[in-house]
């Protein structure tokens, strides 16, 4: 109900993946398989060899989870893990201790219940992002989550696309608000209606991070929404075609893009679209319709629009007011409310969830929450449709499990990569510069007087950790083998996207939070009325913080 | 005196692995020292023959801190230890002199290895 139900096909599909993989595990095992051709096989089930152990990586579909997935997960973390796991800015979830002789069990365990780990590695088109509030807020357009399950079906295992010149991620929107990050992926996709009221996407292509970032152009402003799949299979034909493979670092879509202008890259992709057999490839009515229905039968109870054990909770409350005024947002139903669990409680792990958190987040999804539970890129999860009047039972137990912190977008509200802790590419750790910072904030009116300013931390140039959108991103960089820390300010990853500006020489671990310390009052002592910290930087511009950080730093 | 480590992360569970005197040990400061080039290249290339027991084998740097061995490297450090954030897991969770060494040590350079499992993934 309100979730896209597997069918046979696919249900089949994932047992015969998790026995082919056991085959190959046992191949390897046995010496049958070399090192060199195994790994893009496990790395296609999405298991990497990290600083410490294997690392799974699974997929969750445009980050949304049913109770017995997340239960499944949970349980995954306990029997093969070491009891928890990392919910990444892809909106999947990272299990960093698993040894490759259970891997096979592992995936038979998740195609259970309908989960994988295809399309979590390789240079393919990975899981698609999505606002997590879909199906949920009053903003949105149209539900994007069918527009991401048609996307899922063509694109998984699709033959054409599974050895593009690099890994291709696909983000779609709905809502005024962006939520996904969408103009930093390769492709970004906007629902809009043009003049008419027909429904289509703005096609955003060749955004991305890592060493290079760039903000993806526009290159067609309404794409009818039928067409959605034709057209992407032409951007990923000119793609395939044109971009490079000689040159991990230029073989991304945004490199393409940049060199032949966004222009003529859209004009070779509107003649591919032009010749292509769109009939072939777009998504039938019917089949649409088909996905709709699946996502469309939540029986919303009718309700009005206030509470009473809400209103009377908050009024006695001041901790369960705070929280209803952070991480609360209006749902499309009276009623109702979007419920977003911050994984940021200052001090954890930034995206880290027990097993036991797990299982008490399904419950809580199960019982109040039409079993749905969302995986944000901020390393969040999301109960979409609460009842107000189940609020204070949904707060209370949130903070049995040390998961009712009240943060989400403020400065504790931290994304970091798991950082050289555990990643085989890092040059410097994240995780403990968000620990500290958080800590640092962590007084809840400090926080809220500070207001929304969204950290980001990168262990390394592939920028997983968003430093490029953060409105401080934070970059840890390798000089002469000690940790070092690059700050940048001025990005975001939402509807005013922009990519953040270095502000000066990268500092020292120790000296970092003392930065944030001191951009955070020169933002308070300058900003005006109603200013975030990212207004207020676009209206200063750098140099007042550019001067006090490294006036301090002296 | 130049001082190396032979390393590996073993195939079946990808634990962190060194050599040690015949055998393959999990802790570090079990792992033998090699004080010359010549012994420590053998060593290795045997490693490199074991491909159903262990994942790119590679020689790291190891300075004496106090007269205690430690990985040259941060990461490497960080690979002897465990998660710098869950000072209970890994292999930094018994202690011992050894551990606390290498927890209390400054400064590094660059990875002695991996560089070409890095560049591949």
């Amino acid at each position: 109900m309100g979730i896209y139900q597997y069918d046979t096909i696919d249900a089949a599909m994932l047992e015969d993946r998790a026995a082919e993989f056991r085959a190959q595990v046992a191949r390897r095992l046995s010496g049958e398989l070399t090192e060199d051709q195994f790994k893009p096989l496990r790395l296609m089930n999405g298991l990497y060899l990290q600083l410490h152990a294997y690392m799974l990586r699974v997929a969750i579909p445009y980050g949304t989870l049913s109770g017995a997935q997340l239960r499944t997960l949970a349980d995954v973390s306990r029997r093969f893990d070491k009891g928890y796991g990392h919910f990444t800015t892809r909106t999947n979830i990272q299990f960093h201790w698993i040894k490759l002789k259970d891997a096979p069990d592992i995936l038979d365990a998740l195609a259970k219940v309908g989960l994988h780990a295809i399309q979590t590695s390789g240079n393919c088109i990975r899981n698609t992002t999505t606002d997590p509030y879909a199906g949920a807020t009053a903003e949105e357009l149209d539900d994007p989550r069918p527009w991401c399950e048609a996307i899922r079906q063509w694109s998984t295992f699709h033959p054409e696309f599974t050895y593009l010149p690099r890994k291709f991620k696909i983000a779609v929107t709905a809502s005024a608000k962006d939520r996904t990050a969408a103009r930093a992926h390769d492709i970004g996709l906007k629902l809009r209606r043009n003049r008419d009221g027909e429904l289509g996407f703005e096609v955003m292509v060749g955004g991305g991070m890592g060493r290079t970032p760039y903000l993806g152009p526009t290159i067609r402003e309404h794409l009818p929404a039928r067409h959605l799949l034709s057209y992407l299979a032409a951007i990923l034909r000119v793609y395939n075609r044109l971009g490079r493979r000689d040159n991990i670092y230029k073989a991304r879509i945004k490199i393409l893009v940049a060199s032949l202008g966004a222009e003529e890259f859209g004009r070779q992709v509107e003649a591919e679209w032009a010749a292509m057999d769109r009939a072939a490839v777009d998504l039938p009515d019917e089949e649409l319709a088909r996905i709709r229905g699946a996502f469309g039968l939540i029986d919303f109870e009718t309700l009005p629009p206030t509470s009473a054990a809400f209103e009377v909770r908050k009024a006695q409350d001041l901790a369960f007011a705070r929280f209803a005024r952070n991480n609360v947002l209006p749902h499309k139903k009276a009623g109702y409310a979007i419920v977003n669990i911050a994984l940021k409680t200052p001090g954890e792990v930034p995206g880290d969830c027990s097993a036991d958190q797990m299982d008490a987040i399904a419950d809580l999804a199960t019982r109040y929450s039409f079993d749905d539970v969302r995986v944000t890129h901020a390393q969040n999860l999301v109960l979409p449709h609460v009842k107000l009047d189940d609020l204070p039972a949904v707060f209370d137990r949130l903070s049995e499990i040390g998961l009712a912190a009240p943060n989400l977008d403020l400065i504790s509200d931290i994304i970091a990569c798991p950082g050289l802790d555990y990643c085989a590419l890092a040059n410097a750790r994240a995780i403990p510069i968000a620990q500290h910072i958080a800590e640092r904030f962590a007084e809840p009116d400090r926080a809220e007087h500070i207001g929304e300013l969204k950290i980001k931390i990168s262990g390394c140039i592939n920028a997983c950790g968003h430093h490029h959108v953060g409105h401080i991103g934070i970059l840890g960089v390798d000089k002469k083998g000690e940790e070092f820390y690059q700050i940048s300010l001025g990005g975001s990853g939402a509807e005013d996207a922009s990519i953040a500006a270095i502000l000066g020489p990268a500092l020292p671990a120790p000296k970092v939070t003392e930065a944030v310390e001191t951009l955070v009052e020169t933002y308070l002592s300058t900003r005006q009325e109603g200013e975030r910290f990212l207004d207020t930087y676009r209206r200063i511009g750098a140099a007042p913080f550019k001067e006090a950080v490294y006036a301090d730093a002296d | 005196m130049t001082l190396q480590a032979l390393t590996a992360n073993r195939l079946s569970d990808g634990i962190v692995v060194f050599w040690s005197h015949g055998r393959w040990v999990e802790r570090f400061p079990d792992a033998e020292l090699f004080t010359e080039p010549a012994p420590a290249e053998t060593h290795l290339a045997a490693a490199k023959a074991l491909p159903t027991e262990l994942v790119d084998p590679y020689l790291i740097d190891i300075r004496l801190d106090d007269g205690q061995p430690v990985p040259v490297s941060y990461r490497e450090r960080v690979r002897a230890l465990g998660p710098t954030i869950h000072p209970d897991m890994g292999k930094q969770a018994e202690g011992g002199p050894i551990i606390e060494a290498i927890q209390h040590a400054a400064g590094a350079g660059r990875s002695t290895g991996r560089l070409s499992l890095i560049r591949r993934k």
